[in-house]
């Protein structure tokens, strides 16, 4: 098992450096001139050929790359053209409430998942009508759920908030549900939770039924295989059977599923941080794509992509410690 | 090295249709729902009643309005008109990619499939790489480096959306290379070239076709929401995903005007979807 | 016959006693079982009546199709919901009815009483969970299992308690299987074809543990199987099933000894043994004609029957007993309308006559050789990595010649290296060290699995056709050798244009072989061709073949594990295990005269039918 984490691990490492790489190499065709970034546009000619030599800009690929990568490690992303800012400290300050964001809808999604594929067993006609319109919305775009919901729930109805996040978080987590328990404030705790809900739900829908799906087709699946059959043979009672040898027989694709959905979801929230007016990375990626600020496109495509790749290996981990015949 | 992710589709959503065996003239009704839209999309600009991007009525007429079916955006351009031509830029990008997603992932899948080895080993561990990458996070990051266009976005899209068919692609080859009828038709006496062609490829048909047809949906979805970014085609030009963001200030006041957009996306990606999974059932049940 | 003594052993011995009247384990009764299947409805079991006595084990023969799986797990509540079935009749266990219980007593039922053994046991254990573990949910303690695991033969069962099914050979995952059929000291032990997906010699030691088992703890065992022999090996009397009905029941010895069903006697004489003659060609049965409908108003045998007259195609027969003397104790039954006479008239009608064999030992040195090999050698790397490499040794020099003309058989067990020695010969896989001859006119072969080696989307027409391309024929020669090639081999002509898929499993073989001998090689090599197919089929494909070696004069190479049909299609033996050639020798010699041990070990593992002709 520890052969298989480090192994696993270490391919997650390659894959960063494989991403860093890409991000490198785009930055490089990208139109924008960096040198312009860090010495302003009203620089002389002279000045940013002396910032280009300074900053290895002449120096052949490889080598820049290993410039770059260099930069990276000390935790340098380079200079928003549209803040003026640090790259890192401009995500120091988003990066809380997207993941707040972002685990709020993973949350959902495995619960809305998990509910999609046990609704099959109910018989009631209402689930089955419920899931009718859960897979047509998750046809949608998230744009569209996103602003459904905002005028559905926000603007006729009245019940939730249109946008924002409710409250600015005081530490120390970053997460406003998590600071307000904190805090002992119920009532902001109730707030965060309130501004969370639509857009989380728009993230969650279509990775929610994603996942449900796997997990039905792969519980169906399990239900009916030969070592079921033996269990119910022992005369196991359906619990111990479900428990002891479906569920963790059929959790693999819907994990991995899961781990899947995590990038849709990386790729979701730029829009619907955006439409929300969320203060997280991804609209502080949306606000940056029109003005071409191409190092905090990087510095977020290289951070998101860093969690999914985590993510994922943390799901190859998983998936190893339910079936130990991939433990090879 | 790395370890890739396959799970039974990609980000797939839907299957209404159940498995019944008097069902296959209704997957065959469900499937050309496909056909429907193509043609629809051909027609897009002869059907649409006025130029999409010449302001032709009242400003924010809403839906039903007479000579407005769906009513008029803020500057009085024809909404109907402006979805048309949308649903037709949308479907064949999206068919665009789709394909090339099958042309360079099959050729890379069946050239790893068939060769084995060390090829096979070269070209599925590129593929590796690029499958555990948060696919639709770098096609935004090179369609920004790119710059915005819809050519850009064809190029974004495409460098990361081949190497799943090359996975499954190289997946069905290898099981079909494995398969005794290939060492019977090699000891007939077939040469490497037929034996691929007419032993093995025409198998893998059917499943990059449904891999395929049920793909066209999430590249739909994908394509309106780098639209949605500013990622697609420069204004006025009439696109869905954008058409929805630059009139987001009138969400609370006509809501159907950046609505409609993100309707015409939906019905799209919906009936791709339904199409996608009926082509599955007919072609499953043919086998 | 020094092959039966396990059998023997058996069978007379001091077990509790096997009289049905005195206690039943199970006791069925007018058993009607229908399924959904693909949206239709078709009676699986149809009136089927058994008892099964306390201790006592009842083998339940049939061939695919017969409704036997579907009456195990009928007996265990288990039917699969999904095929949503339909029961008429009584199944009684230990006092419960099992088909109008509550799910919770089943339960109880199959917890308690119950043990049961399928198939697969790779896939019929967890994969997930490990050995002990499930054992122990019936066991309920760690002591328990563990002396379980002791009884039921596994070495090491400290070590084993902690593996995963994967981890264990295919033998001793039965046995745990096996264990977990005891583990809660059941009255009755359903095995389900538990030997099927096993070696011959690991077969024969899961049955020896079965009869072991009834001996230890008195249980009674319905053992299910395709194979009248296996059953024969420790079952106390057997039930033959037909579609879904029972046809004959009786006695072990009663049954082989005079069996009173023309289905039975069928059995019996298309079965193939190493008493088989070997000169004559095969006993078959013969195919289905009838249709589902016209099998369910009279006899379902009847279109098949050599005896069938009118009323046997209108009138279905009762199970009814047959007047027999010599144990009166143990119950005879039949159903069917024919006289016990007649019966019997026809089991001796293709008695084996002892007639002088074909002169084997042909002198290579007239012929001239077909397949020589020198010194081969095969090594596959299974797992390659920077650190680590794993190769199989499959071929560890092997030398062999076959003269022109002659036959060989290849026996041995799954990994013995005899199907990789065939794809040698056939070029598909290269020597890793030694040469290969094989004669001017090439080598072909045909599979085990007919139906996956035709391109499932080319017509019979197309992929005859492609062995022709390479003689560059006009148009009008390639359909006439086309034509001819089909007819040599028993097709219509018409089926030029059919699809594999629309093919039955005989009619594939047959156009594997036409494919095979269309231009006829210097070398057929067979891999196990038969072992996919149903028991009469496989004789009229072993028939055909030998029709084609004598037409073409080829050399055949014929793989198998089994040693009666070795026996019957080479001249000579060769068995192989681990890579390599232990014996070899004109074929009754090494079925009569073995000099290797594990050539021995085969033999006598091969379950055999003992005929007592006293």
């Amino acid at each position: 098992m520890l052969k298989f984490i480090v192994r696993r691990l270490g391919s997650s490492l390659v894959l960063i450096l494989v991403l860093s790489a890409i991000i490198f190499l785009l930055q490089e065709i990208t139109p924008g001139d960096p040198v312009r970034a860090y010495i302003g546009l009203n620089a002389s000619p002279e000045a940013v050929a002396a910032a280009r030599e300074s900053l290895g800009l002449n120096s052949p690929l490889p080598l820049r790359y290993l410039h770059f990568l260099g930069r990276l490690l000390h935790g340098d992303l380079g200079v928003s053209f549209r803040t003026h800012r640090s790259v890192v400290s401009d995500l120091g300050d988003f990066l809380p409430a997207t993941a707040e964001l972002v685990t709020v809808a993973f949350v959902f999604a495995l619960v809305l998942g998990i509910l999609f594929a046990v609704s099959g067993a109910l018989r009631w006609w209402g689930t089955s009508v419920l899931r009718g319109l859960l897979l047509v919305l998750a046809t949608g775009p998230s744009f569209l759920l996103a602003l459904g919901g905002i005028v559905l729930f926000y603007s006729r109805l009245g019940w939730l908030p249109g946008g924002d996040r409710g409250a600015n978080a005081s530490g120390p987590t970053g997460f406003l549900m998590i600071d307000s328990l904190l805090h002992g404030d119920v009532a902001q705790w109730a707030t965060a939770l309130q501004h969370l809900v639509l857009p989380a739900l728009a993230l969650a829908i279509a990775p929610a039924i994603a996942i449900g799906r796997i997990l039905r087709a792969s519980l169906e699946t399990t239900m009916n295989a030969d070592h079921v059959r033996t269990a119910r043979a022992k005369g196991l009672s359906e619990g111990a059977v479900l428990g002891g040898h479906v569920v963790r027989n059929s959790i693999g694709p819907a994990l991995s599923m899961a781990g899947l959905q995590l990038g849709f979801m990386f790729a979701g929230v730029v829009v619907v941080e955006q439409i929300f007016s969320w203060p997280g990375i991804g609209n502080y990626l949306a606000r940056s794509i029109p003005v071409s600020d191409f190092p905090a496109i990087a510095a977020v495509t290289l951070v998101l992509g860093t969690i999914y790749i985590i993510a994922n290996a943390l799901v190859d981990l998983l998936q190893a410690a339910a079936d130990p015949r991939l433990n090879l | 090295m790395t370890v890739a992710k396959i799970p039974a589709s990609r980000m797939r959503v839907l299957a209404f249709t159940s498995r019944t065996p008097s069902g296959s003239r209704a997957s065959m009704a469900v499937a050309s729902l496909l056909l429907l839209v193509t043609i629809v999309a051909v027609l897009g600009r002869v059907l649409s009643p006025y130029d999409p991007v010449q302001p032709v009525g009242m400003l924010n007429l809403p839906p039903g309005s007479p000579d407005h079916l769906l009513g008029t955006d803020s500057i009085g351009r024809d909404l109907l008109s402006r979805t048309l031509w949308g649903i037709q830029i949308s479907w064949f990008t999206s068919l665009v990619v789709v394909a090339s997603g099958l042309v360079i992932g099959g050729a890379i899948g069946v050239t790893a499939g068939v060769c084995g080895g060390w090829i096979d080993n070269l070209l599925m561990r590129f593929t590796d790489l690029f499958l555990a990458l948060p696919g639709a996070l770098v096609a935004i990051a090179i369609v920004a480096a790119l710059g915005p266009g819809l050519k850009n976005t064809l190029i974004g899209i495409m460098i990361v959306w081949w190497p799943y068919y090359a996975r499954i692609i190289r997946a069905e080859v290898k099981s079909l290379a494995s398969r005794p009828h290939v060492e019977a038709a090699r000891l007939a006496g077939v040469g490497r070239g037929r034996l691929v062609l007419r032993h093995i490829v025409p198998g893998a048909v059917p499943t990059a076709l449904v891999t395929a047809s049920l793909d066209i949906g999430n590249v739909i979805l994908l394509l309106a929401g780098l639209s949605f970014l500013g990622l697609g085609q420069s204004a006025p030009a009439p696109e869905l995903g954008a058409d929805t963001a630059r009139s987001l200030q009138l969400l609370l006041t006509q809501w159907w005007i950046p609505i409609t957009p993100g309707i015409a996306v939906l019905l799209m990606s919906l009936i791709a979807n339904l199409g996608g999974d009926a082509v599955r059932q007919l072609l499953n049940s043919k086998r | 016959m020094k092959f039966a003594d396990v059998r023997s052993k058996r069978s007379t011995g001091d077990r509790p006693d096997t009289h049905p009247a005195e206690g039943l384990a199970a006791s069925i009764r007018g058993l009607t079982v229908s399924l959904e299947r693909d949206g239709a409805r078709s009676e699986v079991l149809r009136g089927v009546d058994l008892d099964v006595g306390r201790g006592e084990i009842v083998g339940l023969v049939g061939e695919s199709g017969s409704g036997k799986s579907v009456l195990a797990l009928s007996m265990m509540g288990l039917l699969p919901q999904a095929s949503r079935p339909r029961t008429h009749g009584s199944i009684e266990i230990a006092g419960v009815d099992v088909l109008n219980s509550a799910p919770s007593e089943l339960r109880d039922l199959r917890r308690h009483e119950l043990g049961v053994i399928f198939q697969d046991p790779m896939t019929s254990l967890n994969p997930t969970m490990r050995v002990g573990t499930q054992i122990s949910e019936v066991s309920h303690d760690r002591e328990t299992s563990l002396q379980l695991m002791t009884s039921v033969g596994i070495p090491d069962p400290e070590l084993r308690f902690r593996v995963f099914p994967h981890e264990l050979s295919g033998g001793l995952r039965q046995r745990v299987m096996t264990a977990i059929a005891v583990a809660g000291r059941p009255s009755l032990i359903i095995a389900d074809e538990p030997t099927t997906a096993l070696d011959v010699t690991v077969q024969a030691q899961v049955l020896e543990l079965l009869a072991d088992l009834r001996d230890t703890f008195g249980c009674s065992v319905v053992l299910i199987t395709h194979d009248l022999a296996v059953a024969a090996q420790i079952a106390d009397r057997i039930a033959v099933l037909y579609a879904g009905r029972v046809a004959e029941l009786g006695p072990v010895a009663e049954m082989l000894r005079r069996p009173t069903h023309p289905y039975t006697v069928g059995l019996l004489s298309s079965r193939l043994s190493l008493e088989t003659p070997r000169n004559l060609p095969l006993t078959t049965l013969k195919p289905e004609t009838a249709t589902p409908a016209e099998r369910m108003l009279g006899c379902a045998y009847h279109s098949r029957c050599p005896l069938a007259d009118e009323k046997c195609s209108r009138e279905q027969p009762p199970l009814a007993p047959v007047a027999l003397g010599a144990d009166a104790t143990l119950l005879h039954e039949r159903s069917c309308w024919r006289s016990v006479a007649q019966v019997q008239a026809l089991a001796h009608s293709r008695a084996p006559v002892d007639t002088v064999l074909r002169s084997e030992s042909r002198q290579l040195s007239e012929a001239g050789e077909s397949v020589r090999l020198d010194d081969v050698h095969v090594r596959f790397v299974l797992k390659s990595g920077a650190r680590h490499r794993e190769e199989v040794h499959a071929l560890r020099g092997v030398d062999l010649t076959v003269g022109a003309g002659e036959s060989l058989s290849i026996v041995g067990e799954s990994g013995s290296g005899k199907s990789t020695l065939l794809r040698v010969v056939a070029g598909l896989i290269p020597p890793t060290s030694g040469a290969v001859h094989v004669g001017n006119k090439g080598a072909q072969m045909v599979f085990q699995d007919a139906g996956s080696s035709l391109t499932p989307w080319l017509t019979v027409g197309e992929l005859l056709r492609e062995r022709l391309r390479p003689l560059r024929l006009g148009s009008a020669e390639v359909q006439r050798r086309l034509d001819l090639a089909l007819t040599t081999i028993g097709l219509p002509a018409g089926i030029a244009n059919a699809r594999p898929s629309e093919l039955s499993g005989g009619q594939k073989q047959r156009v594997a072989l036409a494919r095979a001998t269309v231009i006829p090689p210097s070398v057929l090599l067979c891999d196990e061709p038969t072992s996919a197919l149903d028991a009469s089929l496989a004789a009229s494909v072993l028939n055909l073949i030998r029709e084609l070696r004598s037409a073409f004069a080829m050399t055949v190479i014929f793989v198998t594990h089994d040693l009666s049909v070795a026996r019957l299609m080479g001249d000579q033996i060769a068995v192989m295990t681990q890579g390599q050639i232990v014996e070899m020798g004109p074929a009754t010699d090494v079925i009569e005269r073995p000099e290797h041990p594990y050539t021995r070990s085969l033999l006598a593992s091969v379950p055999t039918i003992e005929v007592t002709t006293s």
